[in-house]
């Protein structure tokens, strides 16, 4: 019984994954299948590449920097606002009404920075206002807005409206801010 | 021997059971404080997972200058994205040339270390990895810190260095996260050193662990495994029993820690409880070797207990079930061959990021997808099928640009179009407006006010009433000023004087001359009053036409700008799109190429994979029929009951 015990012990050993000699293997791999990985990763440069160029054509050919805006969303710490949508008028026309996921509000909550809408604006005074729709302190519905009057000149024009805590207050703040 | 090949068999994970490389945080988050806008625009890419995008939208902002600020942390953050998609060579290019730059300010070359010890380590190349990661040392923030520690030590395992390995992490403390990592290694290498029992006594703190997190939970299954094996190896069934009891039901390594727990009963000849793991493993997934191995060990058992009707009952089973497995295999073989398994593997959904995986085991039953989940356990089918996902996705992405190109192309030229149209009314238009002039008039204007001002001059801020007044106290002024003698008889306040007129006897045009001064008093009083709102008014006014001329001279230079160079950019734009639209053409043939290539030898992994699967059936089933004609000889040649075969399984 013992030797069948061990004979079939031997047997499972040889079935684990992840073995030793398949660890060595998956670090050496056979020269087709090197070369068509290799292929896939230059193929994938190259495509990074290309998007790149068509991301900043597209920029240039729908938004010139001379009338480009751009306004992005930002968040910091958000312990007081848990955001489900924004809606974005400029000069009282709506230009965008975006609904966020799950994915996306943590995004926001670790740092990132949302260009909510991109486009274009003629030279002069316009005013951008927001209006910042979700749950609240004890998860009451919250909305606010804000607006800021903003003018555009003759280069690209960046708007943050950032989302904040106000410790005091123990209220969120929405804050309009021009960048140059 | 046999008894260290199983242990280091059972602890072959182990090595590789850190988090993985690849799929780890990106460098400089999550400390990074944004101060470009766009660089937080990557970052919100970046947390959502969709590194590809997150990498076209760094490498654009970066080339626009969008991202002057953080130039340094965006290198790093490029080099990690380029990691995180598998990317080595440009990986490495980049913290490579971080390093090579004087300039790089040392927190930023630490990093830089740090990152390329992992592209090194990834890539295999453990001797430079190691290299790398030492010059990190004592620079990093503590999670990272750990993680360098055991980069270190996993590298002179994979190189068999048992020794410092042992040496790297006997003296480390980290944060209890990776400490359990630690130990567990320093497990492996211990064993692997030829000390056993130290080992295994480090991997037993591991495997009775506390924790909620489904990583560490798979951690302590691992060395709860190793030490089960390890035990039922030396001969100790009851504490490989109790290892092995540890290991969680649902985990990864259930099967093989419900065989283990069989054998341990039965090496305890405890075969009526060893019936009861051997039994619960029947009703799983018969490719997995454990599976298999307990259609033989049931009958086996039931043969010990003397039960020879329910062991000849239980082989014909494993025959039967093995023929029928065989005979799926064969189906999914051929729908594979057919080219099905992809469509399937593609049917999973996603879209690119996390979760994928897991799709693909919630298919429908159906041979080309059978086994799909099953054969994504093997190393190799899975970097093959993320390379085919990559492919795919990168065709749709080419896909989609090749037809936005389309419409480019006919934006430019409608833009012309409309410029050739709209050319003639603007230049008339313009034409009307003379800026110059109104500057000049403005000049004018600015140099009056000041003149005012520094003459006090009240009557130059007078309303156009207050000024018509004034001049009528002049031209009163002006009469009065004239001989009497001069004077008309309407003029003079005559005297009727017995039918003749005559002048009055004294000059009457003194109570006007008074009255002339009294208005002219009052009109200047009031204009002095009104002085310092006047000139502030003024003043504002001033300043508000110096803007509206400023805005009109902008617009008329940019008026003049966009009417020079318009043709030229939409000429530039054009050319951009026409350059474009054939590179998009050639790579998007290249790609589909690859995803043919890139099919083909996952078929022939597939296939190759089930192959030996089903060779490995057939050997089971023959030793099956073996024992079942070995029972019913023993029964046809003694009217006794028959003894269970010794050679099963």
């Amino acid at each position: 019984m013992k030797s069948a015990l061990i004979t079939f012990l031997a047997a499972l050993a040889a079935s684990l994954p992840a073995f030793a000699d398949e660890a060595a293997a998956s670090v050496e791999p056979s020269a087709d299948r090197s070369a068509l990985d290799a292929e896939v990763q230059g193929l994938r440069r190259e495509v990074v590449d290309l998007n790149r160029d068509l991301f900043m054509l597209e920029e240039d050919l729908l938004f010139p920097a001379s009338t480009q805006v751009a306004v992005f969303v930002s968040m910091d710490v958000g312990t007081f606002f848990a955001l489900d949508s924004v809606q974005l008028k400029v000069d009282d026309k709506e230009v965008a009404n975006y609904l966020y996921t799950d994915r996306e509000q943590d995004a926001l909550k670790r740092g990132g920075v949302q260009r909510l809408w991109l486009g274009n604006l003629k030279a002069g005074e316009h005013e951008v206002t927001a209006f910042f729709t979700g749950q609240g302190p004890n998860d009451r519905d919250y909305r606010r807005g804000t607006t800021l009057k903003v003018e555009k000149g003759v280069g690209a024009k960046y708007v943050e409206l950032k989302i904040s805590d106000s410790v005091s207050q123990l209220q969120p703040e929405f804050v309009v801010r021009v960048w140059e | 021997m046999l008894a260290r090949l199983l242990i280091l068999a059972a602890l072959a994970p182990a090595a590789l059971a850190a988090p993985v490389v690849e799929e780890d945080a990106i460098p400089g988050l999550p400390a990074v404080k944004v101060q470009d806008l766009h660089y937080g625009d990557v970052l919100f890419y970046l947390y959502q997972q969709d590194h590809f995008d997150a990498l076209v939208r760094l490498a654009a902002y970066r080339d626009q200058g969008k991202i002057a600020t953080q130039a340094r942390d965006s290198e790093l953050l490029r080099g990690g994205l380029y990691l995180s998609l598998g990317q080595h060579r440009e990986a490495r290019e980049i913290f490579e040339r971080l390093l090579a730059d004087p300039s790089t300010p040392q927190d930023v070359r630490n990093q830089a270390w740090f990152w390329l010890g992992k592209v090194l380590y990834a890539a295999g190349l453990y001797e430079d990895s190691d290299r790398a990661l030492r010059q990190a040392a004592g620079t990093l923030p503590e999670d990272k810190e750990a993680e360098r520690h055991l980069l270190i030590a996993q590298g002179l395992l994979y190189r068999q260095r048992y020794e410092q390995a042992i040496a790297e992490l006997s003296a480390w403390q980290g944060p209890r996260y990776w400490i359990a990592y630690g130990q567990f290694n320093l497990g492996v290498a211990l064993v692997r050193a030829g000390q056993p029992e130290r080992g295994l006594k480090l991997l037993d703190a591991v495997g009775q662990l506390q924790t909620q997190y489904p990583e560490m939970m798979a951690l302590r299954d691992k060395a709860n495994l190793a030490i089960g094996y390890a035990h039922l190896q030396a001969g100790e069934p009851a504490a490989a029993r109790l290892a092995l009891e540890r290991v969680r039901l649902n985990g990864p390594f259930s099967s093989k820690a419900l065989l283990g727990a069989g054998w341990a009963d039965v090496a305890a000849e405890q075969y009526q409880a060893a019936l009861v793991p051997f039994e619960e493993l029947q009703g799983r997934d018969l490719l997995d070797a454990a599976v298999q191995e307990s259609y033989l060990a049931v009958p086996y058992t039931y043969g010990q207990l003397g039960a020879m009707g329910q062991s000849v009952q239980y082989y014909e089973k494993a025959i039967s079930a093995y023929d029928a497995e065989r005979s799926r295999i064969g189906e999914s073989i051929a729908a594979i061959r057919a080219g099905h398994l992809l469509d399937a593997a593609m049917k999973a959904g996603g879209d690119g990021r996390e979760g994928w995986f897991a799709q693909l085991s919630t298919l429908p039953d159906s041979p080309e997808s059978r086994y799909l989940y099953h054969l994504l356990a093997g190393n190799e089918f899975q970097e093959g099928l993320k390379n085919y996902r990559a492919l795919d996705a990168m065709a749709k992405n080419l896909a989609n640009w090749q037809q936005s190109l389309g419409a480019f192309d006919d934006m430019v030229e409608t833009r012309q179009q409309a410029f050739r149209q709209k050319l003639p009314g603007a230049d008339a238009r313009l034409a009307t407006v003379d800026v110059a002039t109104i500057n000049g008039r403005r000049d004018e204007l600015q140099g009056e006010f000041e003149a005012a001002v520094r003459a006090r001059d009240v009557r130059a801020l007078a309303t156009a009433k207050e000024r018509e007044q004034l001049a009528m106290l002049d031209e009163v002024d002006a009469e009065l000023a004239r001989p009497a003698a001069e004077l008309s008889f309407d003029e003079s306040h005559a005297v009727w004087d017995g039918g003749r007129w005559r002048a009055a006897a004294a000059d009457p045009r003194g109570d006007v001359r008074e009255k002339a001064r009294l208005a002219r008093g009052v009109l200047l009083w009031k204009l002095d009053a009104a002085w310092r709102v006047r000139s502030w008014q003024t003043s504002r006014s001033l300043r508000d036409l110096n803007a509206a001329i400023y805005d009109a001279r902008t617009r008329e230079s940019a008026s003049g700008r966009a009417r020079e160079g318009a043709p030229e950019r939409n000429a530039a734009l054009g050319a951009r799109v026409g350059a474009l639209s054939p590179r998009v053409d050639a790579l998007l043939a290249r790609v589909g190429e690859a995803k043919v290539a890139q099919a083909y030898r996952l078929a022939d992994i597939a296939v190759r994979e089930l192959e030996d699967q089903r060779k490995r059936l057939d050997e089971y089933a023959v030793q099956a029929r073996y024992a079942l004609a070995t029972i019913y000889d023993r029964a046809a040649a003694t009217d006794a009951p028959a003894k269970p075969p010794a050679a099963t399984p």
